[in-house]
């Protein structure tokens, strides 16, 4: 794809003995939001970490803006939210995002002006000559984002932004990522809350220990990995539903949470014969639904349980995955 | 490059805006004149010594080396005729404090020029010189009574002595003093080695805090961490030119007024071993150049051991082995203004590790070829290189790192790795 503005190409990184990262591709098309989805340690950090030149990937490249050169030459293009945040606590807010954009190639007097008026959009005008130690986390926390926008890049990569988040803040952050797209920006970000993403991504990556599992549009990854689902509500009697849901020609999975049912569709089985086979087993209905499956199933079902073994064996080096 | 000037506006702004910046600066010279005038101040005004003379001498010796102690004013002696015991019970006074020590006098002063002097305290240097010289001129005097010379030819035979050095510069002979250059030489080694060691840990602390707040990440994706170390370094070696210009022009200004401010010979009294040295515009050129020449090179280390530590306590250790190196420079200090020519003084100025200190202590002392300046300047340049460059090194991968402290031979591969 041409119009891709970020391609990772086979990307493996090793630490000590142990792939965080193992032979992994992405592609993010311009002007998308693009969700990096995995357990904690699978390695979203460390690839965005490649992406961002902070670590160089020991076989395997990163293209962007569909050209050579690394992050770094992109600065002014790249807003970067790094999983662990941080300021300078005795800067006064003003100066750290004055700094923190010029450090990224915008003038001192633009980067001065950006600052103020990003601050009084986040309602923390009053905060400019106070030090970063004086405000609360929250106040922090919208600084941070302050300073991966301010300078108005095209690609925005956020690495876990809604991790310790009050709901307020995550809906500000939420605002202004849906925002950054109206304008024809890119955003990626990393997250393993599942919700946040259904609700932002337009295409996505699952990754579980360094490799890739399903990527692509949201809607694609719900119908070639989501099956067809089924919701049921009981309306008191339950009749003999549990020899339906153990059909197996009828129902491939079910989880069963007594009132309702969560059914996955067996191959090739139709949904009416289902709701035939209930009514007829002498349960009474108050739902019968056609669902796709939430992004949280699909992930829940493709990582599986034991994929956040593989945190943590890492020593030596940057120790986030 | 506009990167890099960032990055040393925010090491300058943020430092000179600090309250310990102006702290320095206004106090500084007070501090530095403490730290150099109390020890002087505290072995002098140690006391008048009260000292027991226990004579043990046949004739009037021993009485007059009492009024002779007297005239010293540094010891106030008490007679106390020998005896059995005597000796026993004086060191049980010395011993309740309420004596400072006593003297024992016998015959064998004037004879063989024999006396003791037991003391809580016999490393008092001033008391003893005192004793020692009253002892001597008593002893002299009686001795030349006793070979019939005349008692007022004796009296009229003690002359004071004062010796007035004046060092050579060049082939030029200046007015300047041997006091003069050892405190020239004392002033420059303390404020070099404050001021590299202070600024030098400015710059370690700098790192450390970019790399426990995680910032660095940010930082390192928009600069390369070599832009990053420079800037710091040239940020934080503002900060101290511009310390030192604060100093230099309020001695300057202090100076020039002094009469006003302190009466016209106050400058007298200040002290004899300790006197205003002229400093030459050559002297500040040779200080500004070994201090910038030694905070380049020992920051440069101390940005690497920032960057190898994950927390203030790590830092602290791993800052000794550089630490060290500057203490000893510094405490070489004393060996070269004993011999400024010496072999160990030329190696000390020569070795880029110990010349920041080394070589202005041996141009303040006097008559240094510029050569020798030059070649140890050269030298310094290029270890500053190759030092910075290893450290640049070793910055680029500790900074993103975290958990243990990296081992000897970790860091050894982090500078081969390309």
């Amino acid at each position: 794809m041409t119009d891709s503005i970020l391609v990772v190409d086979r990307v493996t990184k090793r630490f000590a003995g142990h792939t965080a990262v193992d032979e992994l591709s992405l592609e993010v098309p311009a002007g998308v939001i693009y969700g990096l989805l995995g357990p904690n340690g699978a390695g979203k950090t460390t690839t965005i970490r490649m992406i961002m030149n902070i670590l160089l990937p020991d076989s395997g490249s990163v293209r962007l803006f569909g050209g050579g050169g690394t992050a770094r030459e992109y600065a002014g293009r790249i807003g970067f939210l790094p999983e662990e945040r941080g300021l300078y606590p005795k800067m006064r807010v003003l100066d750290v995002l004055t700094f923190l954009a010029e450090v990224k190639g915008l003038d001192r007097r633009v980067a001065r002006a950006k600052s103020s008026d990003w601050l009084n959009r986040l309602g923390l005008e009053d905060w400019a000559l106070h030090k970063v130690r004086d405000l609360s986390k929250g106040m922090q926390q919208k600084v941070q984002f302050i300073a991966t926008m301010l300078h108005e890049p095209d690609l925005v990569l956020l690495d876990e932004p809604f991790g310790g988040l009050d709901p307020v803040n995550a809906d500000m952050l939420l605002e202004t990522v849906l925002d950054l797209k109206r304008r024809g920006k890119t955003i990626l970000f990393s997250t393993h809350i599942m919700e946040q993403a259904e609700k932002l991504c337009d295409q996505l990556c699952i990754i579980a220990r360094g490799k890739k599992l399903v990527d692509g549009s949201l809607a694609h990854v719900k119908e070639t990995h989501g099956g067809r689902h089924v919701t049921v509500s009981f309306d008191g009697a339950q009749g003999n539903s549990a020899a339906v849901f153990a059909d197996r020609r009828l129902v491939a999975k079910v989880q069963d949470f007594g009132p309702y049912a969560e059914l996955e569709l067996a191959q090739g089985a139709d949904a009416q014969e289902i709701l035939r086979a209930l009514v007829g087993s002498g349960a009474r209905l108050s739902r019968f639904e056609l669902t796709a499956p939430s992004l949280h199933k699909i992930f829940v079902d493709l990582v599986g349980p034991d994929a956040v073994t593989a945190v943590a064996h890492e020593k030596g080096a940057p120790a986030h995955a | 490059m506009r990167k890099v000037l960032a990055v040393i506006r925010r090491e300058f702004v943020e430092r000179v805006r600090t309250r310990m910046f102006w702290v320095m600066a206004l106090l500084g010279p007070v501090f530095f004149g403490a730290l150099i005038f109390l020890p002087i101040l505290m072995s002098r005004a140690s006391g008048v010594k009260k000292v027991a003379v226990v004579d043990g001498t046949t004739d009037s010796t021993g009485a007059q080396v009492v009024t002779a102690l007297v005239a010293t004013r540094a010891v106030f002696p008490t007679r106390v005729p020998a005896g059995s015991g005597v000796v026993d019970s004086l060191t049980r006074e010395v011993g309740a404090k309420r004596l400072d020590g006593f003297l024992i006098l016998t015959d064998a002063l004037v004879d063989s020029g024999k006396a003791e002097y037991r003391a809580s305290n016999v490393s008092a240097f001033a008391t003893n010189a005192a004793i020692e010289g009253t002892l001597s001129l008593v002893a002299n005097a009686v001795r030349l009574e006793r070979a019939g010379v005349n008692p007022r030819v004796v009296a009229a035979s003690h002359i004071r002595i004062d010796m007035d050095t004046k060092k050579i510069s060049g082939t030029r002979t200046t007015g300047e003093n041997a006091a003069q250059s050892f405190s020239l030489a004392y002033f420059m080694a303390i404020i070099l080695y404050m001021s590299i060691l202070l600024y030098g840990v400015n710059v370690m602390s700098s790192v450390l805090e970019e790399k426990t707040t995680r910032i660095v990440e940010v930082l390192i994706s928009s600069l390369r961490p070599f832009q990053l170390m420079l800037g710091k370094l040239l940020g934080v070696g503002a900060v101290s030119l511009f310390q030192f210009l604060i100093w230099g022009v309020s001695a300057r200004a202090l100076i020039s007024q002094r009469a006003k401010l302190f009466g016209p010979d106050s400058m007298q009294d200040a002290g004899q071993v300790f006197q205003m040295p002229s400093v030459s515009l050559e002297t500040a050129f040779v200080f500004i150049a070994y201090f910038l020449g030694g905070f380049l090179l020992y920051s440069s280390m101390y940005a690497a051991v920032g960057a190898i530590s994950s927390s203030e306590q790590e830092a602290r250790q791993a800052q000794q082995p550089v630490n060290f190196m500057l203490i000893i420079s510094f405490m070489a200090m004393f060996a070269i203004l004993n011999d400024p020519g010496s072999q160990l003084a030329v190696t000390l100025s020569l070795i880029p590790f110990s010349a920041p200190i080394a070589m202005p202590v041996r141009w303040a002392a006097g008559n240094l070829p510029w050569q020798e300046v030059a070649l140890s300047l050269g030298i310094l340049a290029v270890t500053i290189i190759g030092v910075t460059w290893v450290a640049a090194r070793i910055y680029r991968v500790g900074i993103l790192m975290t958990g243990k402290r990296p081992s000897m031979k970790e860091m050894i591969r982090w500078v081969r790795a390309g």
